[in-house]
């Protein structure tokens, strides 16, 4: 590659701004994110390419208390796809705060906090908890999660709840709040929506699509927790449909999500409506996706003579 | 990019792979694996690579091989791979055993598939006088084996369920025979679950220095999903990664078999 085409690439601008309060302005230098859960806590990566190339970076889930996940096996595969059950797997806030922040601080890339709860109370003490982390950029409020009993997704299926919740950590944590969609829902503009009116200051969808996979030799479930959460290319056209729908009727910043693997996909996604993208399950399969899906989206700018990435958010419609 | 130089049938749904390679990060040690992509070039289809545990390494002619068993999709797409054909590899990953100039007397457990990883490992452990193990179904599915073990020089034991060679049953079985004639001063196994359940329970027992690779579905290989959690012997609530902690882990260190 010559000189004068590496140049080229460089003047492109790829950032995007995610910012709907002006008292939490937030521009990424490119709309890549990491998705919660698929990057550890970031070292992992770090041994393939230096992650503050990315736009941010959103931690594996925490809890109040540790967790040791649910029993394994933990994941399946699928058609273009994973079904995993991890179960939140994690060393809970005190420690998050202790052993993992500290290295954040390093980071030269905003950095997110991604909370769950098995209780509205959980989400509220966690939102205390890291309203003073000055290494974050904001949290992450996974009203999302399939694979834990009695929580986390139940609380993202009903607009009423999403809305209690998230204006009541409205209220303690003053940061930057995303709130983290479930798919497994008739009409996801309804709990997007509420997440809005309670002072949201983005909405990150999807998370994954409850699924399961029967072992046929054994002839039982292949998961320990029978049920596990669908992601990867197979739900790519799912997760596409709900950012269009909900692009539509949301003024805050959408951050699309579901089976990205390439530029492409990341081109797809912001012609839909997302303002910034999670990259997650290709993560595990190509640790150095990141630095390759920039590329990709380079050079679709360069084939479409665009100038600035942002100007493709919503253009589909 | 690696390119297969060889992938030939060696046993019934057995294989054995032979990669050359450029460069690697740096030289796998015995009981690393290395992560392949299977599915054919831009396919999502299967999505996840799939972990091999190193069979051999040569560093002058920059090659690495492994021996697989063909048990689901992935498998049987790189069992179809031709010579010539390039592969997608990550590695070496993981754990390796630990050979601290090992002396003395030391015995290698292997059952089925699990025996692949301790013969790059027997040929590192050079001081020490090793006894060999082997067990799976059929004498057919450890011919291969046998004679590669049987071409370092070593005391090879074998033993099949279907064939009378030894005996009649299990590595176990027959390791078990020895360990009332002998003890070794450390056991290197891997195999199927309950088989490195057992060798642990009577390793500790007999207070015996060991080291087991475990086999445990993963997702990425890099210590980022947390698919292969072992959950920790000795500390509550901690688990360790068999990608990243593992898949070596020494006597006692994980709950094993339950």
């Amino acid at each position: 590659m010559n000189n004068s085409r590496e140049r080229n690439k460089n003047s492109f601008d790829l950032s995007v701004n995610i910012t709907s309060d002006e008292n939490r302005t937030l521009r990424l230098k490119n709309p890549l994110i990491t998705a919660s859960g698929t990057c550890g806590n970031g070292k992992e990566l770090a041994d393939f390419y230096d992650i503050n190339k990315l736009g941010a970076f959103i931690t594996k889930g925490i809890t109040v208390k540790p967790q040791k996940g649910n029993q394994t096996p933990r994941i399946a595969e699928t058609a273009s796809g994973i079904i995993n059950s991890i179960g939140l797997e994690n060393p809970g806030v005190e420690e998050f705060i202790a052993e993992v922040l500290p290295e954040a601080e390093e980071y030269e890339l905003p950095v997110f906090a991604n909370i769950s709860g098995y209780s509205e109370e959980d989400f509220f003490f966690l939102a205390d908890k890291l309203k003073n982390c000055s290494e974050l950029s904001g949290i992450e409020i996974n009203l999302s999660c399939p694979n834990i009993k009695g929580g986390g997704m139940v609380f993202g299926t009903e607009a009423e709840k999403v809305f209690q919740i998230t204006q009541k950590v409205r209220e303690i944590y003053s940061g930057y709040i995303i709130v983290k969609l479930t798919p497994n829902i008739t009409d996801i503009t309804e709990t997007a929506l509420a997440a809005e009116k309670a002072g949201a200051d983005a909405v990150a969808m999807i998370n994954t699509l409850s699924a399961m996979k029967i072992d046929i030799n054994q002839q039982k479930p292949l998961l320990a927790n029978k049920f596990g959460g669908l992601s990867g290319p197979a739900v790519k056209p799912v997760a596409v449909k709900m950012v269009y729908q909900s692009f539509e009727k949301l003024n805050i910043p959408i951050i699309g999500l579901g089976g990205i693997t390439s530029g492409e996909d990341v081109i797809e996604f912001m012609l839909a409506g997302a303002s910034a993208v999670g990259i997650g399950t290709i993560n595990m399969i190509d640790p150095e996706a990141g630095l390759r899906i920039l590329r990709e989206i380079k050079d679709y700018l360069a084939r479409q003579d665009i100038k600035e990435l942002s100007s493709i958010i919503g253009a589909a419609h | 990019m690696f390119e297969i130089l060889s992938n030939k049938r060696v046993g019934p749904k057995i294989y054995h792979l032979v990669l050359s390679y450029e460069q690697l990060p740096q030289n796998p040690e015995p009981g690393q694996f290395f992560n392949i992509k299977v599915a054919k070039k831009s396919s999502s289809d299967p999505l996840l690579r799939r972990p091999f545990s190193l069979f051999d390494f040569d560093e002058a002619d920059k090659k690495i091989e492994f021996v697989y068993r063909v048990v689901g999709r992935g498998t049987e797409i790189l069992s179809e791979s031709k010579t010539g054909e390039k592969l997608d590899v990550l590695g070496p990953l993981g754990n390796p055993f630990s050979l601290k100039d090992r002396k003395g007397l030391v015995h290698l457990i292997g059952g089925g598939m699990g025996i692949a990883p301790l013969y790059y490992l027997s040929k590192k452990l050079r001081n020490s006088i090793q006894k060999v193990f082997l067990g799976a179904g059929t004498y057919e599915e450890l011919e291969f084996f046998s004679k590669k073990f049987k071409g370092l020089d070593l005391d090879v034991h074998l033993a099949a369920m279907e064939e009378k060679l030894e005996i009649k049953g299990s590595a176990l079985v027959l390791w078990l025979n020895y360990l009332q004639q002998e003890t070794p001063n450390f056991v290197y196994s891997c195999g199927p679950e309950k088989m490195l359940a057992a060798v642990e329970k009577e390793c500790l027992k007999n207070n015996i220095g060991g080291e087991l690779s475990v086999e445990k579905r993963m997702g990425c290989g890099i210590g980022v999903c947390l698919s292969c959690s072992c959950q920790s012997k000795n500390e509550e609530n901690k688990n360790k990664r068999a990608c990243v902690e593992g898949p070596v882990f020494g006597m006692g260190e994980v709950v094993i078999g339950e």
